[in-house]
């Protein structure tokens, strides 16, 4: 009497005849043999949980997930294989940038394009280490080098053979100059964009100035009120609602289309644009959002799945030990890594 | 008046000095002794009973009037002089630089790249660095942790941009990077600075696509094999070695050079004669047009130049020529290195700001 624990499988399960199931992982096939057994189940493509109970023996098993998994992965398993069926939940990815040389020197950069210190480049690395078995097939970008370097510094480290292209559309020649001929490749690559639009926050007249500075020139509480407020914009700069704006807009407009599509997308940003981000996928109040502060290089995960935001955390770091909630499907994805080096 | 370019040592009574390469004016005083400037530091020196009339040339060291001049030498080292006479409100961020007539200039090829390490064509797709390229780049910085940078230019590639970005963060200098953008009026505006303190201490960063790989055209993606089955073998061979023969919808080793030298010219050689010391990292076919370029290499010999990857290339710019002066040598190396004099006392400079 086959116990089987069904919890999210990504695929589908077709039953044949009454002489054994089959089900398929993506495109590969696992034989389940239980005899004398008849099921009729249906899912739903899109849902994990939906199984018409009418005719469903409930059937229960106590082995762990991965042992019915595990020895009956079809041997012709090739992780790039193209015609998948989408997968009806992905990752999204979100990594705030590590330290920079202004933040050393406690100066207000806003869009001033800094790049990294000694640290900031080892926090990018680290936080590389914690997604490197996480999917990742699209990456955005801000248009300043720390975040550009956060992203290609972390994905150093992933395990995909994926290799990130940063695209380039600023002008014709520049296009041109950038294609890339081979198909294999095209397919091999995880396409990089810069949007100026997932910037940090423009701080107008304060960019540059230090603490003591911006005191002497606006006042302690102007500042104050600046740096803490959600609509009361720096001269010259933004509040945190303009800069919500523009965030969540291109987020909407470029990012999600790419998530429903069923691709796993990274985003290596800023303090204030990934919060306005997290406040569109936490539906979070602008009181909330003051108050929210990111970790630096300690990626976000939620996985998008039925048009939902589902927050995961942080992916512990490789030498920790610990429960992440890693989806079935995240969990499978890996499985393939590991088996990719073998 | 007197410009020398030399260093001066401890006087003694018959003092001997030995004039080497100093940045400053020498001024002589009616008998009390010899005033010194290095930059606008002041020297004095009280020689007795010492009667020079000296004269120098602007331009050359070693020409002098001889008829009126008593040579005199010294043994004392270099340092001596200046430590405990320069002024105390001497920054290293000091000026005395500028009225040098030397300036630096750092060459630095990036490292390996994710399609290096797949032996794809690279050319100007824009693929970024393998763990590997990153270490290489952090000890290209090591190594010319000590050579002032005043302005940065780079590719519009990204390799080349984290190449530079992670060798500055090995830098002993204070002054920050900064990335310029103009590509709109929104990006000029959005990336002021408004403080004049902190834009003096910003060393601008300019990514130029003149400065990128020579352009690939049909090969840009292939693996070996796929190129050979596509164009033949030889064929292949004979784009990647010829120095005017482009790949299909590609750029010769010719055409890469045009555009790089004469953006190197227009752009970067002015800042050298205004003083400016220049880091360029790039890629190894703009590079090599560059240094055929310094060099003055025919084209035979460029086609046979391999530079390597993650070394940093110093030159010399001075009165209008560029000396070759090698690669700094890796901290952790002993060795003799050509510094100029000039070089060591910035470094002495860099030495003291710790201290």
């Amino acid at each position: 009497m086959a116990n089987a624990m069904l919890h999210q499988i990504v695929g589908t399960l077709q039953l044949l005849g009454n002489s054994r199931t089959n089900y398929e992982i993506r495109n590969n096939s696992v034989n389940l043999i239980p005899k004398g057994f008849k099921v009729e189940v249906e899912f739903s493509k899109r849902g994990i949980y939906s199984s018409r109970e009418g005719k469903l023996g409930v059937i229960r098993a106590s082995a762990s997930e991965t042992s019915v998994v595990d020895p009956v992965l079809a041997p012709s398993n090739n992780v790039t294989h193209e015609p998948r069926t989408k997968p009806n939940e992905t990752a999204l990815i979100l990594i705030r940038h590590g330290e920079s040389l202004w933040n050393e020197k406690n100066l207000f950069t806003g869009c001033v394009d800094v790049p990294l210190t000694k640290k900031g480049v080892e926090e990018a690395i680290e936080a590389g280490r914690r997604i490197s078995n996480i999917p990742v097939d699209m990456i955005f970008t801000s248009a300043l080098i720390r975040a550009q370097m956060t992203a290609m510094l972390a994905m150093t480290q992933h395990r995909r053979k994926k290799v990130p292209i940063i695209m380039h559309n600023e002008s014709e020649q520049a296009k041109a100059w950038s294609q890339i001929y081979s198909e294999e490749t095209i397919k091999q690559s995880i396409p990089v964009i810069a949007a100026w639009q997932l910037n940090e926050r423009m701080y107008g007249e304060l960019q540059g100035l230090n603490k003591q500075e911006t005191a002497d020139r606006f006042g302690k509480e102007k500042v104050h009120e600046w740096r803490r407020s959600y609509d009361i914009p720096p001269p010259d700069g933004e509040s945190l609602e303009m800069c919500a704006q523009r965030a969540v807009a291109y987020f909407k407009d470029n990012i999600e289309p790419q998530l429903q599509s069923g691709k796993s997308v990274m985003i290596a940003a800023h303090g204030n644009s990934l919060r306005s981000i997290i406040m569109y996928l936490d539906q979070l109040t602008s009181q909330e959002v003051i108050s929210l502060e990111l970790s630096t290089g300690i990626p976000m995960l939620y996985i998008f799945k039925e048009d939902n935001f589902i927050r995961r955390g942080s992916p512990v770091a490789p030498t920790e030990t610990g429960v992440y909630a890693y989806t079935r499907g995240l969990a499978q994805y890996r499985q393939k890594l590991d088996e990719m080096l073998h």
